[in-house]
């Protein structure tokens, strides 16, 4: 086989005139002795700076370039990492790590000192934060970030040069999960100075202290390489030399280059998910992101009938939903998203009590519907969901659409579908009737979901508000006793979803192929999900 | 002719003027904002990141400040990529789009041209099919589908060019090929027609009369007085395609400014619609501009009535 002569001889004209010779990809496949792989992100990193980090990709990257007091392991298992030594005062207020001694890749001491810096500067409302809310419940955090109190009050300080004492305002049940959480890492205060406005813009302005240092990311550029630390304290436990980064944004590409080796790990879409469930590599990610229907109790005298929502829930078959979009979608029961937190060994999620309001059930819908018309004093409602304009929302609300109005007669659906940004601000702003909202977990506990729904909460955009869901959820933050803290979640979410103040739709899971030959990848829905640094290819 | 350009060259700014103001107008009246979590912001955080990005000024103040900075080529600092200056973000992309763009258009004029002239050389034969066939393929089948093809069969399946990637020369064939396929059918159809009018001139009566032959007078007259009306052709496409195919980039991973453009519409990058857009729009008046030049110089009687009209 020859390629045509045309190509081939405007291919070796060109060469000759721009003076290149061809020669094939620069990636190189993996080979199991080099301890290398490649692998891919579906964006661009926006940032590298800890303070300013709001997304995915960035967090995945400082998850692996970066290390805190803790690193999350399997199951979201918290394992020391700079902590050497965790004390905790008798009333969860105070407590005091002990940190190694460890380098920056520079080769210069880290210590205490060190994360003093960096949460300073992240609460610091100049610093402009997106992320610094989770710092709710650290000494004066909120405060400081409202510009109420000076950066200096903040409840962390450095007791020598390897003790970090945070002292609370009221204890924090999750704060051993967010302390493995990227935001609450180290900062070097050497280089955000001597870097100025361009910290965390390309990899050469960061100082890092991870089992990986980054290299060859400028900015916005489509790939780079995480390359082994060789001041990292662990350094022992870390088998991979190189991870090659590239972006991909279109699966049908990314699918190629899996198979002909040049990529190690590929997300696939919804169509390639039903094709190659069958494939060795085929692993479903979970995002612990749960898909949910807001109603507008604000604007419509309609959705505040409760009959009206537990029918109009009733009336969505979620399973052919999820089979519709494909991917690793499932059917979503409950609001905490599945498999983000075990208590005494059994999924929380799972502990949500089933009422019979979150499957589909035509019949009963029917009859709610018709019995929530009557009081109502109506004979037909007309409503508009509104979702953003992606592939999948927009199946989503077709399939909303001829599910509703197929089981309710009676009832309008319009849909709308606009730019993820105009979804957000019509949401804050009450301007919809039904919106298909989702929101990911930032770190491994129900209350990242359940918080939501509480009566002054920004994110309450359909403003259910119910008294006694407010008040567990404040008793559960308050409480010492973890039973009751987990009865008082739990209590809540049975509440929110037996009124149906948000209808839950499905968790969302993403199916990828990953080469079966890479072993020791650790995956945590929350949070920052990937960390590798015990991850090695398999010698054959 | 030099009234003619000079007339050209204030027509020119007066455009981009009215671009420049359109946009920014059209920008702020979009909905949302620039913040990705601003739900969870504190109105001191609020009000400290719009003083940094000047947002709390009146927009008219907004619109003087960012057409002054504008004309010292500053764009500003973009709100997706924290800290990052616009311009920094723009121009790597966009050598990367121009670099492949000019090459589809080289392609794609040479084998146009060829095609388009075997074409009419042989007018009514099967090579005369053959090209239209060619043509009308090339029009119609979207550039994306030939990428995806290509990326298939001659990147995975014969290996000959990489799937994906962009760094080495071989890298860029697969998208260049998928990129000249439309303005290769565009010149072809472009010249066969106007080679064919022209065969039918009577000055190759006239050369055939003399004794040349039939080839001799398509070589020296017919093709030169064809090439005429490329000139208009060449000026859109060569700026359609150096500002990037966000589909084609996005299909063989091309760090170009195409995809660049719509995320940044999508995630409320003000400063970055702007820049991108003025930067499109300063390329597509001068290189109009540059082609009405051309065009006067060639054929004198433009520029008779530009002086007129």
């Amino acid at each position: 086989m020859r390629p045509k002569k045309l190509i081939a001889s405007i291919g070796i004209l060109c060469m000759a005139a721009i003076g290149v010779s061809a020669c094939s990809s620069s990636n190189s496949s993996t080979s199991s002795k080099k301890q290398e792989i490649t692998w891919m992100d579906a964006a661009e990193i926006p940032t590298m700076d800890i303070s300013k980090a709001t997304d995915n990709t960035s967090f995945n990257q400082l998850n692996n370039v970066m290390e805190g007091l803790y690193r999350l392991g399997k199951d979201e298992k918290i394992e020391n990492a700079l902590a050497t030594k965790t004390q905790v005062s008798q009333n969860g207020k105070k407590w005091v790590f002990t940190l190694r001694k460890s380098k920056w890749s520079d080769g210069s001491p880290l210590t205490a000192k060190d994360f003093v810096y960096s949460w300073r500067r992240t609460v610091n409302p100049a610093t402009g934060s997106q992320y610094a809310y989770l710092f709710e419940g650290i000494k004066n955090a909120t405060a400081i970030t409202a510009g109420k109190k000076p950066v200096s009050s903040l409840g962390v300080k450095a007791d020598g040069k390897y003790k970090l004492v945070v002292t609370l305002d009221k204890q924090i049940p999750y704060f051993k999960l967010l302390m493995g959480f990227p935001l609450f890492f180290p900062q070097q205060e050497k280089m955000v100075k001597s870097a100025g406005s361009k910290y965390g813009t390309a990899s050469k302005y960061l100082a890092y202290n991870g089992p990986f240092v980054q290299s060859g990311w400028s900015g916005s550029n489509l790939s780079w390489k995480l390359k082994k630390n060789k001041n990292y304290w662990d350094k022992k436990a870390v088998k991979l030399n190189t991870i090659n980064y590239s972006v991909q944004k279109t699966t049908s590409t990314a699918y190629n280059m899996y198979q002909s080796n040049l990529l190690d790990a590929t997300a696939l879409d919804s169509e390639q998910s039903k094709h190659l469930k069958e494939n060795p590599g085929y692993t479903v990610r979970n995002s612990a992101s749960t898909f949910y229907l807001q109603y507008n109790q604000a604007k419509l005298k309609a959705l505040r009938n409760v009959k009206l929502r537990r029918a109009i829930s009733m009336a969505i078959d979620r399973q052919s939903l999820t089979k519709i979009l494909g991917g690793g979608n499932t059917a979503a029961n409950s609001l905490t998203a599945k498999n983000l937190a075990k208590v005494d060994g059994v999924d929380f999620s799972s502990t949500i009590s089933d009422n019979g309001y979150d499957s589909y059930n035509p019949t009963k819908a029917k009859k709610l519907f018709k019995q929530a018309l009557k009081e109502l004093g109506v004979k037909n409602i007309s409503l508009t969901i509104l979702s953003d304009d992606t592939d999948s929302a927009k199946k989503t609300t077709e399939t909303l659409q001829s599910q509703l109005e197929s089981t309710l007669s009676g009832l309008n659906i319009k849909t709308q579908n606009v730019p993820f940004k105009t979804r957000l601000s019509r949401s804050t702003a009450g301007d919809f009737d039904i919106v298909v909202s989702a929101w990911g977990a930032d770190f491994a506990d129900p209350i990242s979901f359940d918080d939501l729904f509480t009566s002054n909460n920004a994110n309450n955009n359909g403003k259910w508000k119910n008294k006694e869901y407010d008040r567990l959820i404040e008793a559960s933050k308050n409480t010492i006793n973890q039973k009751q803290r987990w009865q008082d979640l739990r209590q809540a979410e049975n509440l929110l979803l037996d009124q149906q103040g948000v209808s839950p739709l499905y968790y969302q899971g993403q199916a990828w192929l990953v080469r079966p030959t890479i072993k020791g990848i650790i995956y945590n829905s929350a949070g920052a999900k990937y960390n590798f640094k015990n991850a090695y290819v398999e010698k054959n | 002719m030099a009234k003619f350009i000079l007339k050209r060259v204030f027509y020119m700014f007066l455009t981009l003027f009215i671009v420049a103001t359109a946009t920014f107008f059209l920008m702020k009246a979009m909905p949302g904002s620039p913040y990705a979590n601003e739900a969870k912001m504190t109105l001191t955080q609020r009000h400290i990141m719009d003083e940094q990005y000047g947002l709390n000024k009146p927009v008219i103040v907004q619109y003087l400040i960012y057409l002054g900075s504008m004309f010292k080529g500053d764009f500003g600092t973009s709100f997706q990529y924290a800290n990052q200056s616009v311009s920094s973000l723009i121009f790597p992309r966009l050598a990367v789009s121009m670099q492949l763009g000019l090459q589809a258009m080289v392609l794609g004029v040479v084998v146009g041209v060829l095609l388009g002239a075997i074409a009419a050389i042989k007018q009514g034969t099967w090579a005369d099919s053959g090209a239209t066939v060619l043509a009308i393929i090339g029009r119609s089948v979207p550039n994306f589908v030939l990428a995806v093809i290509l990326q298939y069969y001659i990147g995975l399946k014969l290996g000959w060019f990489p799937i994906a990637g962009w760094g080495s020369f071989s890298q860029t064939v697969l998208p260049t090929i998928a990129l000249a396929v439309a303005p290769m059918a565009e010149t072809e159809r472009f010249v066969r027609t106007s080679m064919v009018d022209n065969m039918n001139q009577d000055y190759v009566e006239l050369g055939r009369a003399k004794g040349f032959s039939r080839m001799e007078v398509v070589r020296k007259h017919v093709m030169r007085n064809s090439m005429i009306p490329i000139v208009t052709l060449l000026g859109p496409y060569t700026v359609a395609l150096m500002t990037g195919s966000m589909v084609i980039e996005n299909i063989f991973n091309i760090p170009g400014i195409g995809e660049q453009f719509v995320k940044s519409i999508l995630t409320n990058d003000y400063p970055t619609i702007m820049g991108v857009t003025m930067v499109y729009s300063i390329g597509l008046v001068v290189v109009l501009l540059i082609t009405d030049i051309i065009y006067g110089l060639i054929d004198p009687r433009i520029r008779l009535q530009g002086n007129e009209g």
